[in-house]
């Protein structure tokens, strides 16, 4: 074990004369060891090291790279693969291929896409965690995206009934604060929405409010948080806490043409409220579900209509479902299926109940 | 007496089941995957159900010569010279079934666990180990068999309940998607496994319970049946059909899926484990069969001297049969389940059964 | 080696013992054997062997003038250690007595167990030189009587010089010559030699030592303590699973560290992984080095605590935990991760007090080899042929790894499971369940009354 170079996170990039390069941080175990010392301590060294190095394929790359590093180079404990966005624009089919291959990297390592150089992301510091490649690795793990583990990337890539989608990496440059010992200014990595694909080939972004209305879509919205507007009082908000939502793709197929109706139900309990309002009336718990309906149909729609219009690629994976109602007719239109979704009709219903109110009915600070 | 020891039912039926799921629950289900894709699971179950008749006509030809070997009444039925020229035969296949085996043994360690050591260190190790509980006798690795299975058993549904969380049943759908057609060639592969039940012929004198032959191979084939379909089911409700077509060994990565709590993780290391021992098995009894039958076709008192003999051969074959295992899987997929089943697992079995039928040799002797 | 009692007996008793009887030269010896000898055990001989064999063994022999003829008065009696509670084999709940090194104090404290006439003991002399006393005992009508007769079969054809422990007649008699499980069972209690019997097994005690043998073992039986029969039978069940864990992981743990450190560091989390690999950087050995120094540490520093005398082995330990668990992982000699490995095998292999437990703890060794050299692969091959070296083996014709391979279902009731005593029906059916299978009535489970006032 001594003589592994452990790397935990991969950047996959292209030069401009149309190489790769890849990149990986290395764990420094010292670093990592119980009783080893934290950072503020008048540390030196960060916990990791962050390699690059160039070649024809990513294998030519990785054997490159190893001459700069003094251990044996060991994959299993990859975290995260960063795809650089000009490397994804290049088509990413031999990027994964290449990690599946390996009997080395897992499956499950979590599979992001950024703008700009992945490079950079590898190297960022971030504030809680020893590396950048495990803060990611958590972040993904909290579903705050939508984040996709590598073996799903690639039943997406081989699958003909939906384009892949992964999620989207951003950094933000936080101030350095001397006071608690910060001496270079802490780069915090941050998921931004979700990078789409066409065929291997990247093809857009989704916004953060766009990848909610793509995971609605898809039926990945498990828990999260919905703010709308309080009824009657466009400038104040309220929160909500989904507790449980459902999505429901019935495809049909009638006239040659292929269509969706897309049912969604969610159930949420009141988390915050800006509106003073008392809520032992149905009325307003009718009014704030009414409110709620609106909010996720306009989300919901909002990707649905980058996804058909500008990126003509079936991102919400409706080919697969399609598939699984009508065999037949799939047989005939799997081909050129991108063009048969993006002229389809998509039909969404919201169906919203906002179950509990917490432990208050009224504002508690409220003046009667 | 070539062997004195005797077996009972459950220790055949354990034995049988091994031999079969061994190496059926790594290699099999990409390649049902790759013809019959979603309905892999329905070749699964045809797969059975054809080995449920094949294992009917093998056990109707082994009960018509109690206590006899099928070298022994080869040479009955077919006289001395033909029985002896068909004898080799069935001793080339199981030789060659062996190597198969032994090849497969080694490919799977290399290409998944241990990719800078030579194959051959795997084959010979496990094939010494083969070779001191085949000349222990049957008895023995019996006797290790039943120890072995219920943990391999174990271990797969730990593993497969481990990774419910991965699997989604809508990935199965739709039903009969690409046809019969593609099922049906999906079956034959397992098909040519199930039909692996012919070394049960060997087995046959020593059983405690010859009679009870027919419901030891069917309980051993619906056993064997049941925990292959487990398996298509799994690996194809966490990967769809698509990805399971493209690993090599699906069940492997299915296991490496698993993470619990943050503690448990790739448990690849259990099915490296089952594969050792499922392997050791399996190779074991092909080995048994080819040693008994050899000793049997040249007429000797004695089966141990040709232990040593024997296993140089199968492992020089092991190495020799294939240059890389693309060529080894290709063999699995296509070449070697019409070639099993046409001639030693259904064929041959059938002629036999036929002329002695007409010859009226063997039968029930009261 | 003569009790003081032969001496008395003859020069004070016999005058003043019947006065109106008239001792001549031709009735003396029948007056003196019948009359006078008040002792239990008086033989006549005229065999001259009989007499040297007699006085070596401790008896008086006395010879009258005139008769041809000798009388061999069986007063043995010498200093013996008093019946003491057992100190390998510890119980929390049972009998407290163990067997001492006097062959009749045994076989009476089993007879105290077993009152019973179909409990037979046999007796031999074996080893030419030392002529011990040796006897056979088995409940007839239990034991399968082949069984019975290959032991003294092969107890009589041990021609040796010596026989001082019953280790000696193990060896000799015992199967698998050259394998390193034990296939002869031994214990110095009583009451397990008593259960044993009523198995359908057969006890071989040895005259000048606590342990007495007993024949057909099985692998499983190691895993086994009276304690678990006395105890409910959930804790007695939990408890064998437990031993059968320790069993496991003495075997295996350090081996399976080997591996992962060496040859599958994909197989730990990566946060135990970035952790563990942290500890190792300072280390200058391989892990399999390294677990092998500990190991061997580790017996070295066992075996001192089992020599030493007891006020010193004290400081044994404190040496061991202080320096070796402490001082070398600061040096960064070796990985704490190791230390934790080493010290969870010690426990394990605490927990293995039989026999076999020495069996275990020395294949470790061989197994880590495997694994330093194979990974994971070698721990599996080393596993199978353990495995399939167990299932060569037979004890007196009967598998060693019965009734789990074979399996007999019936028999799984005492194996790992221990079944309730009112459902143990039937006796081993490999043993003594051969002959007359029902232990006991069906019907047993105690309920409660229908009616109550």
């Amino acid at each position: 074990m001594n003589e592994l170079a452990l790397a935990l996170g991969a950047a996959v990039d292209r030069t401009p004369d149309g190489k790769f390069l890849l990149t990986l941080q290395f764990a420094k175990p010292g670093e990592f060891a119980a009783g080893a010392p934290e950072g503020g301590k008048g540390k030196v060294s960060a916990p990791v090291w962050v390699v690059s190095a160039t070649g024809k394929t990513i294998f030519e790359a990785e054997r490159n790279l190893a001459m700069q590093v003094s251990r044996h180079i060991y994959w299993g404990h990859l975290i995260v693969l960063i795809i650089g966005e000009k490397a994804a624009r290049h088509g990413v089919r031999e990027v994964v291929s290449l990690f599946l291959r390996s009997p080395q990297p897992r499956e499950t390592m979590w599979v992001m896409v950024t703008e700009g150089e992945a490079k950079n992301l590898l190297m960022s510091q971030p504030g809680l965690e020893k590396s950048s490649a495990q803060a990611i690795g958590f972040l993904a793990r909290s579903k705050a995206g939508y984040s996709v583990e590598l073996k799903d990337f690639a039943a997406m890539l081989a699958s003909k009934g939906g384009e892949p989608i992964a999620s989207r990496l951003g950094s933000l440059k936080m101030v350095t604060t001397p006071s608690l010992g910060q001496k270079t200014p802490v780069e915090e990595v941050r998921i931004t929405g979700v990078a789409a694909f066409k065929d291997d080939k990247l093809t857009g972004w989704l916004d953060p409010s766009e990848t909610r209305g793509l995971l609605w879509l898809k039926g990945e919205v498990g828990k999260g948080v919905v703010t709308v507007p309080c009824p009657g009082k466009p400038e104040k908000q309220l929160s909500l806490e989904i507790i449980r939502a459902t999505t429901k793709v019935i495809p049909e197929y009638r006239n040659n043409k292929v269509s969706f109706t897309v049912r969604l139900m969610l159930e949420g309990d009141l988390e915050e409220e800006q509106c003073d309002e008392n809520l032992t009336k149905p009325e307003t718990i009718k009014a704030i579900e009414k409110e709620l309906r609106k909010d996720v149909k306009q989300k919901a729609e909002l990707a649905l209509s980058k996804a058909q219009g500008e990126f003509k690629a079936d991102i919400f994976g409706f080919g697969e479902a399609f598939h699984r109602a009508h065999k037949r007719e799939w047989r005939m239109l799997r081909d050129n299926w991108n063009e048969e979704f993006a002229r389809a009709e998509v039909r969404i219903s919201v169906k919203a109940y906002l179950r509990r109110t917490g432990l208050l009915t009224k504002p508690a600070t409220l003046r009667e | 007496m070539l062997e004195g020891g005797k077996i009972d039912s459950k220790q055949a039926i354990f034995l049988l089941t091994t031999m079969v799921l061994a190496t059926a629950i790594l290699f099999v289900p990409a390649i049902i995957a790759h013809h019959a894709k979603q309905d892999a699971w329905i070749s699964a179950i045809l797969a059975t159900l054809g080995g449920l008749v094949i294992a009917r006509l093998q056990v109707t030809l082994g009960l018509r010569f109690p206590g006899m070997t099928l070298f022994q009444y080869l040479e009955v039925i077919l006289g001395k010279v033909l029985g002896k020229a068909v004898g080799f035969l069935y001793l080339w296949w199981f030789f060659h079934m062996n190597a198969e085996v032994l090849r497969e043994f080694g490919s799977f360690l290399v290409a998944a666990f241990m990719p800078d050591t030579p194959i051959i260190v795997f084959i010979i190790i496990i094939a010494i180990i083969s070779a001191y509980a085949v000349r222990s006798g049957l008895e023995v690795f019996t006797r290790v068999n039943q120890i072995i299975l219920p943990l391999i058993l174990l271990s797969l549904l730990v593993l497969f309940a481990l990774a419910t969380k991965e699997m989604r049943i809508i990935r199965l759908l739709p039903l009969l998607d690409t046809g019969v057609v593609p099922i049906i060639k999906g079956a034959i592969t397992p098909l040519s496994w199930f039909g692996e039940m012919a070394t049960f012929l060997m087995i046959i004198p020593y059983l405690n319970k010859p009679q009870e032959a027919p419901r030891i191979a069917n309980t051993a084939i619906l056993i064997s049946g049941t925990f292959f379909l487990i398996t298509v089911l799994g690996v194809l409700a966490i990967f769809g059909p698509a990805l399971s077509a493209r690993w090599m060994f699906p069940t492997l990565n299915g296991a490496r899926m698993i993470h619990l709590a943050n503690f448990l993780e790739r448990l690849e290391a259990v099915i490296m484990v089952i594969w050792v021992f499922g392997a050791f098995v399996k190779i074991s009894v092909f080995y048994y069969a080819g040693v008994l039958g050899s000793a049997q076709v040249l007429g000797l008192k004695d089966f141990r001297p040709l232990v040593l003999l024997i296993g140089v051969i199968v492992v020089a074959l092991s190495i020799l049969l294939h240059p890389n295992i693309l060529d080894l899987a290709r063999m699995l997929g296509q070449v070697w389940p019409p070639y099993a089943l046409s001639t030693f697992e259904v064929g041959l079995p059938l002629i036999l059964l036929a002329i002695s039928l007409i010859r009226g040799k063997g039968g029930q002797q009261q | 080696m003569i009790s003081d009692q032969i001496m008395k007996t003859n020069v004070l008793e016999l005058p003043m013992a019947e006065p109106g009887l008239e001792l001549t030269r031709s009735n003396a010896l029948h007056i003196i054997k019948n009359r006078c000898l008040s002792i239990h055990q008086v033989k006549e001989t005229t065999n001259l062997a009989d007499v040297i064999d007699g006085i070596t063994s401790g008896d008086t022999v006395l010879l009258i003038d005139g008769f041809a003829t000798a009388l061999i008065n069986g007063v043995r009696g010498w200093e013996t250690r008093k019946v003491t509670s057992p100190e390998a084999e510890v119980v929390i709940r049972g009998p407290q007595e163990a067997f001492v090194e006097t062959l009749r104090t045994n076989t009476s404290m089993l007879r105290r167990k077993i009152k019973n006439p179909n409990l037979k003991i046999e007796t031999l002399k074996l080893g030419e030189v030392t002529n011990t006393d040796v006897a056979i005992a088995y409940i007839k009508g239990i034991v399968h009587d082949d069984i019975v007769a290959e032991v003294r079969r092969r107890l009589d054809a041990v021609k040796v010089d010596s026989i001082l422990e019953s280790g000696y007649v193990e060896e000799i008699i015992g199967d698998g010559p050259l394998s390193p499980f034990p296939l002869v069972n031994h214990s110095e209690r009583p009451d397990k030699i008593a259960a044993m019997l009523l198995e359908g097994r057969v006890a071989i005690f040895t005259d000048g030592t606590p342990e007495v043998l007993t024949v057909p073992t099985l692998f499983l039986e190691f895993i086994h303590s009276p304690d678990d029969y006395y105890e409910k039978f959930y804790h007695g069940s939990l408890i064998r699973f437990v031993r059968l864990g320790a069993l496991v992981m003495t075997l295996a743990l350090p081996s399976l560290y080997v591996a992962v450190i060496t040859f599958h560091q994909e197989m730990l989390p990566t946060p135990l992984m970035l952790s563990i690999a942290g500890q190792r950087e300072m280390v200058p050995f391989p892990a399999f080095i390294e677990t092998l120094i500990m190991e061997i540490s580790f017996e070295a520093l066992r075996e001192a605590g089992v020599r030493l005398p007891r006020q010193v082995g004290q400081a044994v330990s404190i040496v061991g935990a202080l320096i070796i668990g402490e001082a070398a992982v600061r040096a960064g000699i070796v990985a704490a991760a190791t230390v934790i490995i080493v010290a969870v095998t010690g426990i394990s292999s605490f927990m293995l007090t039989t026999s076999a437990g020495i069996t275990i703890r020395m294949l470790r060794f061989p197994m880590m080899i495997l694994s330093a050299t194979m990974g994971l692969f070698g721990l599996s091959v080393g596993l199978v042929t353990i495995l399939v070296h167990l299932a060569t083996l037979r004890s007196f014709g009967v598998p060693y790894l019965s009734p789990v391979a074979p399996t007999t279902t019936g028999d799984l009731k005492d194996v790992l499971f221990r079944a309730p005593w009112w459902a143990m029906f039937t006796r081993p059916r490999l043993l003594g369940g051969m002959k007359d299978p029902q232990r006991q009535q069906f019907r047993l489970k105690p309920t409660p009354p229908e009616t109550r006032e």
